[in-house]
């Protein structure tokens, strides 16, 4: 059969269907069936042609068609597709569309160009779309998806406003490869990448045990506007995403940014005010008595002169207590004529941080067009602009007495430590206090230390589709996408010589510049041909192409230490380094795959391969083949109250890169008394290196029943990962410390998502649907070719990770044996969505069970007999005494958490009051009330169980020092369209 | 022209586009290779300065550990309560890399360094045979030093010394202390023949702490020294003097004299390492034991303390630490001043002592005083020794002046007390307990070391 469509592939000259001369004009109107009101943006589309008609605000249409019996297609978003026969004598249709609620209809992305319908799809692929992203405002894309991907597990590292979150699917897929998944923006391939903000120069964080950067960075998928996106697509692991290749191993999310649509221009504005308030709070002992007081701090002298019975101050309310006003003001305009359709946007938005001079602002702008030139040759042109600026302050570890709940752990809560005048407008370094107990003042820190992050980011696709051949049985299509993806990154860090902790290096003031540059090129070409067999009959998708990738990161770090006053810029410090990075990386891939829909559209059978080759193999000539299969059938009612059931299976291949130079063994290099040298860099890396390879298999079931009012979705998977990439600890006696190599190791993960939708009101005045997920995974490591090796954390006695065969990959050890897992044992959420009348109410609730943290920050309370629970039984005190017995198990700690995400109460004023408040010219307006993370129950200690010291990790996350604590929103929208 | 054609060579132009444009060989573009077969001058040179600086790595710091360890210093870090915990009371965790697992991965870096240079300067064309044994001299000699650092920190019978080969091979066989011992013996006079040996100038030029000691005739001085100090340690007294009588070793007249030795250099300048120890007394993290304050003899005056305590520590504001009971410090850290202030690796003062000790230990305690009253004198401002002179109490005067003209410099208090087993007599601040604090005789071998065996 494969060889017949390859033949049709081939046999390209059939002539062009071409629209008979006569001409008859068809009116009508399209509904929605639920709640009979007139559907707008729908598209009436005469089958075998390219006659599209689109219907306007009140659902009417009028459609130039030819003689002769017709089948329209009547499509609308959201709304389960219609076909209607016309025959020759007729002129008006009415159409009334079902509402979609489970997506069946949606096209799901499962090639680089191709796709299919939900109902047919043989994978669990997660879609999110505009109106679940922008439930609640949210600062960067991930927040947004918290508790919508059944399968993933998405996790902010810190409370810090600007981003920073992981995104994991399906556990554990690697230890020491590439965390990230593959994020497609309009078919080009985006950097995610996170780049330190040079704030190590000052916390000195490395230098303490553990070289891996704790500078709280941002991954940069935080520059994505998430008004802009029409749709996501997750792909979860290999068996969606092995046309994606070597770097899909980590998932890939497809996203689709909004396009216009034919009509008049159609305004959208929305105005939103709010704030931030901190969520949480860690408090500090209360010391009864100057003797208690004196028990702890033994500087007799200070602790009598600044100890008063019962007056304590609050040092997290006086930083992170801010409440500062948040706005966001969304404008978009869409439409377009039958040839050139356009949708422009832009937003500005400014986050007040909870802390002293910290914050988020954003400003963007996007225009996409398309454009028909004539002959089937359609160019679709998107650019967008993102500019950011996010002050974050000072958290995670330090070694230099520099992060906020790193001093407050060894300061009692009886010092004064706000200015005296600090309400003054020009406040000084020296209107603070000196906090005698620590090396830094946190309160003088955050009034004038500066920590900007400046981010320029422009991405442009251009895609060209060519429509070679279209007629009722052929479809032949080329499409050629160009894309580039360039930010520019400048990190501002400032610490400047006055402030208390300053001096301690001998060298009073820091300034750090980075300026950091990261290009991702993007070429790609494929073709697709799709065969009908007509009406039900048998449909044949072919396609194959290419995709050209070139990376180019290049970050730079000018490091000046011993500053005069004032002074800003690193070139007149007395002490001067340098630091820089270059990754360039250039992939090249090769795909094809064929779709196959049978048996009246029940049956579905897809295979593809993909070959890739890439420049950060140990062999760059060498290409590697990722194969997928699938299938699935549609059983059409198959017994009692089941509508519809679903057969689902599907394997597939997907490879995970190395970190960039995993190849090399690189030296280092210094100086000594102006002489410069170079000796053995601490990591050995292997020539040979190559891709992890994961294969996935995954099966399910997918139904819907009583009358379309439930889905039922049920999908099991079994990944399989070898040629695991490990970065081996060695017998430090080697000389180096790690070696990263492709060993023969493997990691299985099993696991099981399922989601319930239910639907059970659907009237004119009433609609509600209700949505439940659930995950569990549990990783394996099934092989280990190399003794067992601890990673990540700081001591094993305060925590760390033990791989070892036969052992979950996220086991926690410590001094006494295994003391947790960082995997939860399950997450759920629960969202439900009630439109009454005019009233719109929406929540999300996500839950995590389980999942274990190492709290070191509590570890630093106790040690400073510092913690709120300090004398309490069972308290401070009880913990480090069995810390010190040699357990770790006090501070290794259940973070399991229940949030509500988000709330979003909405008002939509009726033709009447809109025109009687707006004018006449305002088509719709609605009011909002919206929160995000308002509540949360957890038995976790700590700030907050969402908390990575080290930022993204493959594993060695839920790790809890000193963080950016986390803070709660709430916003008053208006949304007004004209 | 069928659309095919059309599509297929536009197919093909993008392909040979893409093809064209893609270089898939990327070399690091970040950091030089390490040194292969045949290098040139200035490789032989980045390569030999590159080992000075890796064995650097562990100067300042083994400088820290061995004050805490000897009880020389308290560092009140508010980031990290190990450094009064695990330090001072235990347990010493194996599996922390800058505290009980410390003072192992660095000096092996370095003698992996030191192994990659010495496989391959023979065929270093560009060097005369006389470059390349003086290469080979120092690099040996600094091998020594490394692993006899090792060996100061670790008492026990697991020390790798057939080590720095592949990566990929099972780690080098533990072997005995004295068989370690005996290696960085072989080690140092290896080196000097191949000293002598090697010309009148190294390849490469050393840095400012190495002034005097910058040839290879010059540098068999330092080894020498090394050779000495190794000598006292395993009790070879007779081998110690011999030693010294080839080492730099000066009768000294001024406090300069004493100072005479081998520094490692520390620079705030660009690419350089500022010297970590350097702090503003006032408000660093590193305090003095008040206990040096304490047992410290009077001067000529009958008033002033030992010079040598005045010139390193000043008064500061008390501050204290630990759990669950505190330690208390009101003694600041002068002895490192600035970024730029070197580290001694061995200097004169130390030899004199060192014969001094040799001296005791050939049963002549009264050439033992002569030179201990050297240092008391010109460095500690104090007057010569009145007290008995037999073995126990020369040697607990060698062990005071050990301790305060060598302080912060690298173990040595730490080091003397414990071969002498009179480590007790430096505990007197220490805190009860429970937990009580403990002098360690050693630090364990990492948990990274032991768990691939």
């Amino acid at each position: 059969m494969v060889f017949r469509v390859f033949g049709t592939f081939l046999l390209l000259f059939l002539p062009v269907h071409l629209a008979a001369a006569q001409v008859r004009q068809i009116t009508g109107r399209v509904t929605n069936a639920a709640t009979g009101q007139g559907l707008a943006e729908a598209t009436i589309a005469v089958n075998g042609t390219r006659i599209v008609g689109q219907t306007g605000t009140d659902g009417n249409f009028v459609l130039n068609a030819p003689d002769g019996d017709l089948n329209l297609v009547v499509r609308g978003i959201g709304y389960k597709r219609q076909e209607v026969a016309l025959p020759e004598s007729q002129r008006t249709v009415n159409v009334a569309l079902e509402p979609d609620v489970f997506k069946l209809e949606e096209i799901v992305i499962t090639g680089q160009a191709t796709g299919v319908a939900r109902q047919n799809l043989p994978n669990a692929v997660a879609t999110v779309d505009a109106g679940e992203l922008t439930r609640a405002p949210a600062q960067t894309l991930e927040s947004a998806l918290q508790g919508k991907i059944p399968g993933a597990l998405i996790q902010a590292n810190s409370g810090a406003p600007g981003g920073g979150y992981q995104l994991s699917l399906r556990g554990v897929s690697t230890i020491n490869g590439s965390t990230d998944p593959l994020y497609v923006v309009d078919g080009i391939v985006i950097s995610n990448a996170a780049i330190p903000n040079g704030a190590n120069a000052v916390t000195q964080a490395q230098a303490g045990g553990n070289p891996r950067n704790q500078d709280n960075a941002v991954n940069r998928i935080a520059d994505l506007n998430p008004e802009d996106i029409e749709q996501i697509e997750v792909l979860k692991g290999g068996s969606a995403a092995a046309i994606y290749g070597s770097k899909a191993t980590n998932g890939v999310v497809i996203i689709t940014t909004k396009k216009g649509r034919q009509g008049k221009p159609q305004f959208n504005i929305s105005q939103r005010f709010g704030f931030s308030s901190r969520a949480n709070e860690l408090g500090s002992r209360n010391f009864a008595t100057l003797a208690e007081a004196l028990s702890v701090f033994t500087d007799t002298a200070t602790v009598t002169a600044l100890y008063q019975p019962g007056r304590s101050f609050n040092f997290e309310e006086e930083i992170y207590g801010k409440k500062g006003l948040s706005y966001e003001t969304n404008a978009s305009v869409s439409g377009g004529s039958e040839n050139t359709q356009y949708y422009i946007s832009g937003l500005v938005k400014k986050d007040a941080g909870i802390a002293t001079n910290t914050g988020y602002d954003k400003q963007a702008l996007r225009s996409n067009l398309t454009q028909e030139l004539g002959a089937g040759v359609q160019v679709q042109v998107n650019l967008s602009g993102t500019h950011s600026v996010s002050d974050r302050g000072v958290s995670n570890n330090d070694n230099s007495g520099t992060s906020p709940f790193l001093v407050f752990p060894f300061t009692p809560n009886f010092v004064d430590l706000a200015a005296a005048n600090a309400n003054a407008e020009n406040l000084q370094p020296g209107d603070f206090p000196r906090n005698p107990f620590e090396r830094s003042n946190p309160l003088q820190t955050f009034q004038f230390l500066k920590n900007d992050e400046d981010v320029w980011r422009l991405m442009g696709t251009s895609t060209l589709r060519w429509s070679v051949l279209q007629s009722a049985r052929h479809s032949l299509q080329f499409m050629g996408v160009g894309g580039v993806d360039y930010f520019q990154q400048d990190n501002n860090f400032v610490s400047p010589p006055e402030l208390q902790f300053e001096p301690n290096d001998g060298q009073p003031g820091t300034v750090v510049l980075s300026k950091s540059s990261n290009r991702n090129l993007n070429l790609s070409f494929n073709g697709t041909h799709t065969f009908t067999g007509g009406g039900e009959g048998p449909q044949f998708t072919t396609s194959a192409g290419f995709q050209y990738e070139e990376r180019r990161l290049f970050a730079t770090q000018v490091i000046g230490r011993n500053l005069l006053t004032g002074q800003q810029s690193p070139q007149q410090a007395a002490s001067q380094s340098v630091l820089s990075n270059i990754q360039p990386v250039r992939d090249l891939g090769f795909f094809a795959q064929e779709e196959v829909l049978l048996a009246g559209q029940k049956l579905l059978l897809t295979a593809g391969v993909r070959a890739d080759r890439s420049s950060s193999n140990g062999d760059p000539g060498k290409y590697f083949f990722y194969p997928k299969l699938a299938a699935s059938y549609r059983f059409v009612r198959p017994f009692g109250g089941v509508d519809e059931l679903k057969l689902r299976g599907a394997y597939g291949q997907t490879g995970n890169r190395a970190q960039f130079g995993a190849l090399f063994s690189p030296d280092t290099t210094a100086t000594i008394g102006g002489n410069s040298g170079t000796f053995i860099g601490n990591r050995a890396g292997d020539p040979n290196i190559k891709p992890e390879r994961q294969e996935e298999f995954e099966g399910g079931i997918d139904a819907t029943f009583a009358n379309g009012r439930a889905e039922l979705t049920l999908t099991g998977y079994q990944r399989n990962i070898k040629d695991l990439l490990l970065e081996q600890t060695l017998a430090p006696s080697s000389g180096q410390e790690n070696r990263i190599f492709s060993s023969a190791s493997t990691l299985r993960n099993r696991g099981v998502e399922a989601s319930l939708t239910l639907s059970p009101v659907r009237s004119a005045s009433v609609n509600w649907v209700f949505r439940t997920t659930f995950f569990a995974n549990r990783s394996k490591i099934t092989r280990l070719t190399v003794p067992t090796f601890q990673t990540g954390g700081f001591a094993l006695s305060l925590g760390t990770y033990q791989l070892e065969q036969d052992s979950s990959a996220t086991q926690i050890f410590g001094s006494e044996g295994k003391v947790g897992d960082a995997t939860p044992d399950f997450q759920m959420s629960f969202s439900n969505d009630i439109d009454f009348n005019r009233f719109t109410l929406g929540f999300l609730v996500d839950w995590k069970k389980g999942g274990d943290i190492i709290n070191l920050t509590q570890f630093l309370y106790d040690a400073g007999q510092n913690s709120v629970d300090f004398v309490e039984p069972g308290g401070g005190a009880a913990r480090i005494a069995r810390f010190g017995e040699g357990f770790t198990q006090p501070y290794v700690q259940d973070g399991s958490y229940l949030k509500l995400r988000e709330v979003n109460l909405s008002y939509n004023l009726s033709d009447r009051t809109t025109a009687a408040i707006f004018g006449s010219a305002i088509r719709t307006a609605r009011i909002s009330l919206t929160g995000r993370n308002l509540l949360r129950v957890t038995p976790y200690d700590g700030l907050d169980p969402e908390v990575s010291n080290f930022g993204n990790q493959a594993i060695v996350r839920n790790i809890d020092v000193a963080p950016f604590p986390p803070s709660r929103s709430f916003y008053f929208s208006i949304d007004l369209g004209f | 022209m069928t659309p095919l054609v059309k599509v297929s060579r536009l197919v093909l132009a993008l392909i040979a586009v893409g093809g064209a444009a893609c270089d898939f060989e990327i070399a690091n573009p970040n950091s030089p290779d390490i040194i292969g077969e045949n290098p040139n001058r200035s490789q032989v040179a980045a390569s030999s300065i590159g080992l000075l600086i890796a064995t650097r790595s562990d100067v300042a710091d083994w400088a820290l550990d061995g004050a805490l360890l000897g009880r020389e210093a308290y560092r009140f870090d508010g980031s990290d309560p190990r450094f009064t915990g695990e330090m001072m009371q235990g347990p010493l965790d194996p599996g922390s890399r800058a505290f009980g697992g410390d003072h192992w991965a660095e000096p092996y870096a370095a003698i992996r360094s030191a192994n990659n240079l010495l496989a391959v300067i023979g065929t270093a064309t560009a060097l005369t045979a006389e470059e390349q044994n003086a290469v080979r001299g120092y690099a040996h000699t600094l091998q020594a030093y490394n692993l006899l650092i090792v060996l100061d920190a670790h008492t026990q019978d697991q020390i790798p010394i057939d080590v720095g080969t592949d990566v990929t091979a099972p780690p080098a066989p533990l072997a005995t202390n004295a068989e370690a011992y005996t290696r960085v013996i072989q080690l140092l006079d290896g080196a000097v023949p191949e000293l002598v040996g090697g010309g009148a100038a190294f390849p490469f030029t050393l840095p400012a702490g190495f002034s005097g000691f910058n040839t290879p005739a010059t540098f068999v001085q330092f080894n020498r020294a090394l050779r000495a100090r190794v000598a006292v340690y395993r009790a070879d007294y007779a081998g110690a003097l011999t030693a010294l009588g080839e080492s730099f070793i000066l009768t000294p007249i001024t406090p300069l004299d004493l100072d005479l030795g081998v520094y490692m250099d520390f620079s705030a300048g660009a690419g350089d390492l500022p010297n970590p120890l350097a702090q503003d007394p006032r408000v660093g993290e590193n305090f003095g034991n008040p206990l040096l304050r304490t047992q410290a003899q009077l001067q000529a005056d009958g008033v002033s303390l030992d010079r040598r305590f005045l010139t390193k520590l000043v008064p500061r504001d008390l501050r204290s630490a630990g759990t669950p009971q505190a330690l208390n410090s009101d003694l600041g850290w002068i002895r490192y001043p600035s970024p730029n202030s070197p580290i001694p690796l061995i200097k004169n003062e130390e030899l004199i002592l060192l014969r001094a000790e040799a001296n005791l230990g050939l049963l002549n305690p009264g050439a033992a005083v002569t030179d201990i009253n050297l240092v008391r004198t010109i460095s500690g401002g104090l007057p010569v020794y009145g007290g008995p002179v037999d073995q126990a109490s020369v040697l607990a005067e060698l062990l005071y002046n050990k301790r305060y003209s060598l302080m912060y410099e690298g173990a040595h208090s730490w080091i003397d007390y414990r071969r002498y087993g009179l480590t007790a007599l430096l505990t007197g601040l220490d805190r009860p307990g429970p937990p009580p604090d403990t002098i360690f005789p050693t630090l364990p071998i990492p948990t990274a070391e032991l768990l691939p065996r």
